[in-house]
């Protein structure tokens, strides 16, 4: 087990160090003084010098690239170039809650609708139930994030225009608030945001669960008379869930590229946004930042998701 | 290693299952009939119908009629943006414009001619499917935005199976430090969950690539320089994939007793990796290569919309609909018309890979 962790450490290391270098080096290679570009044609070269150094800008690219690593670890993101003076984790911080929010909730329905449609569809194999799921699922899965979330926009404006419905398609409404009308402006993006995960939970869970009910302890466990309801929740339901932890990195991922997406269709003060706001403004340490930041949740998301396997799966560690 | 496999499974996005599709017969043409002679076998009137494997998997694909109808689909939408706007354009008389003078039909037709005073209007004799905000043919538009996602798909496609093939080959072939390295490798970019690491790169460097590209003919005009960096990111995230199913073929082929056979005959590596193991790579490949080609096209339709990927008056499906997203009250068509077509391309894709997958190995069927 020991072993096992130190590898698994190792390769964090490794993949962390890998992630903020290719994140800090385009940054660095990009071409264009953004120092220049905030000070205006006309400038005085030693004010020039003092920001450049400010910015710590006038360093070896190795050096940069330590002090981007030092500042990381005290979530330090440097200062903003559109934004003058201003620290990245500043502009970021608004958006942060916003973002969590959606995808703690986006999670949440992945694994709460996604994992007991695919466990419905298993028990109830080939029948109308299970068809009628799958292709629910496969619709869901194949059409992309941004694209359902603009039809979904397209029906709601057009419900509001012919039926005077009045429901909103844009906003966050309060953060961790849950009146009625913030649930309105909370509702439609979680679900679209959650539609791909909750697509990918449900056919992994129908693949998992009819491999555990094909398996000979499932038949025993029938032979010995078990009612089915046991059988299928006491020894089926609990192996078959096994292997959904170690894709919590995955969905972790349908989040993050998620974000951006649903974040710009509906206008949601998050990270996604501000960071898609920022590359318009060319503010590259926003973006690096969050780049950094939601490449490090997944890369937490995955070694999570192993251990979690390696605790409830001995058999792995045998490898 | 089991849960490695399992990861990958999961993150190749598309199936639960493994991409498992087994290698053709694993033998080379030759040693049949050798084999079958050496028994003394006659080839009687009945053998002539035997087929070969890839003769035998793309039976099954014609039997199986929602990959037909998903080739169909594909194929007509690869027509419409090759050939469709070079006939689009010469269809129509000249048109007088109040803005313009007169224009022909070649540049009304065009996906970036603009006459102000036609914005939004409808399905007409002069324009087939209607225009959009800015007085732009939209059908020409459309089949600009196919066009996009195709060059796209293929420019990826080859990066991603000669990268793949490459490294997954030498990697599963060799083992050693090759392997070690495409293991890290494909570490890191799974960090960059989809188009994390396009949005990124086309992010930073998108500004630079469109001044600095701007005089290439083909590349520079239309925001198209963009694309290359949005081409290039996709391609780099998807290959670690494809040489990872192929290092897992190449694992089980190298096994084979037809690789040993060759080698006991004094053949090279080279021979035996070009001549026994890469022709048995095949459906894996082009399976992979299917799926993959949905995530191509969903990402470069998403990075577009996003205003990372092609830039306006140049014509893309994410393009379409990012700029018809503040009409979706007034004129819902003009957003509808591009989702559809993006969906229809997509769903076409992932069938056909489906299909094929199922085609080359029936057992994956359940």
């Amino acid at each position: 087990m020991v072993q096992f962790l130190l590898k698994r450490f190792i390769g964090l290391v490794f993949v962390v160090l890998a992630v903020t270098f290719i994140t800090f080096i385009l940054g660095y290679l990009a071409p264009g003084d953004p120092i220049r570009g905030l000070l205006g044609p006309h400038f005085d070269p030693l004010t020039y010098a003092r920001l450049k150094h400010a910015y710590g800008l006038d360093l070896p690219w190795y050096q940069q690239y330590f002090n981007f690593l030092a500042r990381l670890v005290r979530f330090d993101f440097g200062l903003s170039f559109e934004t003058q003076g201003m620290p990245v984790w500043d502009i970021l911080k608004s958006g942060v809650p916003n973002s969590l929010e959606l995808g703690l909730w986006g999670l949440a329905i992945q694994l709460l609708v996604g994992i007991p449609m695919g466990v419905v569809s298993a028990l109830k194999a080939n029948t109308w139930v299970d068809t009628s799921n799958m292709a629910v699922a496969l619709v869901l899965y194949a059409i992309p994030t941004f694209v359902i979330g603009v039809l979904v926009q397209v029906i709601i404006v057009q419900m509001h225009l012919q039926l005077g419905t009045n429901w909103p398609v844009s906003g966050w409404g309060q953060t961790w608030q849950y009146s009625w009308s913030d649930i309105q402006f909370k509702l439609l993006p979680i679900l679209v945001y959650a539609a791909v995960g909750v697509a990918y939970f449900a056919r992994l869970a129908r693949t998992s669960m009819l491999e555990v009910l094909r398996q000979d302890y499932v038949r025993t466990a029938r032979a010995k008379g078990l009612s089915e309801r046991v059988v299928v929740y006491r020894h089926a339901l609990r192996n078959a869930m096994l292997p959904l932890v170690t894709v919590l990195g995955v969905s972790i991922g349908f989040l993050v590229t998620g974000a951006f997406f649903i974040e710009n269709i509906f206008n949601i003060p998050g990270i996604g946004y501000i960071t898609i706001n920022s590359i318009s403004t060319r503010d590259y340490p926003v973006i690096q930042a969050t780049v950094v930041l939601l490449a490090l949740a997944v890369v937490l998301g995955n070694l999570v998701s192993d251990l979690l396997y390696s605790v409830v799966d001995p058999r792995i560690k045998a490898s | 290693m089991d849960m490695q496999n399992k990861r990958d499974a999961a993150f190749s996005h598309k199936e639960e299952s493994d991409l498992h599709v087994p290698e053709f017969q694993a033998s080379p043409p030759g040693d049949e009939a050798q084999l079958q002679e050496s028994k003394g076998i006659s080839e009687g009137p009945q053998s002539k119908k035997s087929l070969t494997p890839l003769q035998d998997s793309l039976h099954r694909l014609r039997r199986d009629i929602r990959s037909m109808v998903s080739s169909g689909v594909i194929l007509f939408f690869i027509v419409l943006a090759i050939i469709g706007p070079s006939i689009y354009q010469h269809i129509g008389s000249p048109y007088q414009s109040t803005l313009n003078g007169v224009v022909p039909a070649d540049q009304y037709h065009n996906f970036s001619h603009q006459e102000l005073d036609r914005i939004n209007e409808g399905p007409s004799a002069q324009y087939w499917l209607g225009t959009d905000g800015v007085g732009r043919d939209l059908l020409a538009r459309l089949m600009q935005g196919v066009l996009i996602s195709i060059v796209v798909a293929l420019l990826v496609e080859v990066v991603d199976v000669v990268l793949g093939v490459l490294v997954g080959v030498l990697a599963g072939y060799y083992g050693g430090w090759i392997d070690q390295l495409l293991a890290r490798f494909t570490d890191v970019m799974f960090a960059f969950p989809g188009l994390l690491f396009a949005i990124l790169l086309a992010g930073i460097l998108g500004d630079w690539a469109s001044t600095a590209l701007a005089n290439v003919p083909l590349i520079g005009p239309n925001g198209n320089a963009r694309l290359l960096l949005v081409s290039l990111a996709l391609a780099f995230t998807a290959w670690p994939l494809m040489a990872r199913y192929v290092r897992g073929q190449t694992l089980q082929l190298k096994e084979q007793q037809f690789v040993e056979a060759a080698r006991t005959a004094g053949a090279s590596d080279l021979k035996i990796i070009l001549g026994h193991i890469v022709p048995n790579l095949f459906s894996i490949v082009v399976v992979a290569s299917t799926l993959n080609i949905v995530n191509t096209i969903i990402g470069e339709a998403g990075l577009s919309y996003l205003g990372l990927g092609v830039q306006p008056p140049g014509s893309s499906i994410g393009v379409m609909i990012s700029s018809a997203s503040n009409l979706i009250d007034t004129h819902p068509w003009e957003i509808l018309l591009p989702c559809l077509v993006l969906v229809a391309i997509v769903l076409s894709f992932s069938f056909l890979g489906d299909g094929l997958r199922d085609a080359f190995d029936p057992r994956s069927k359940e």
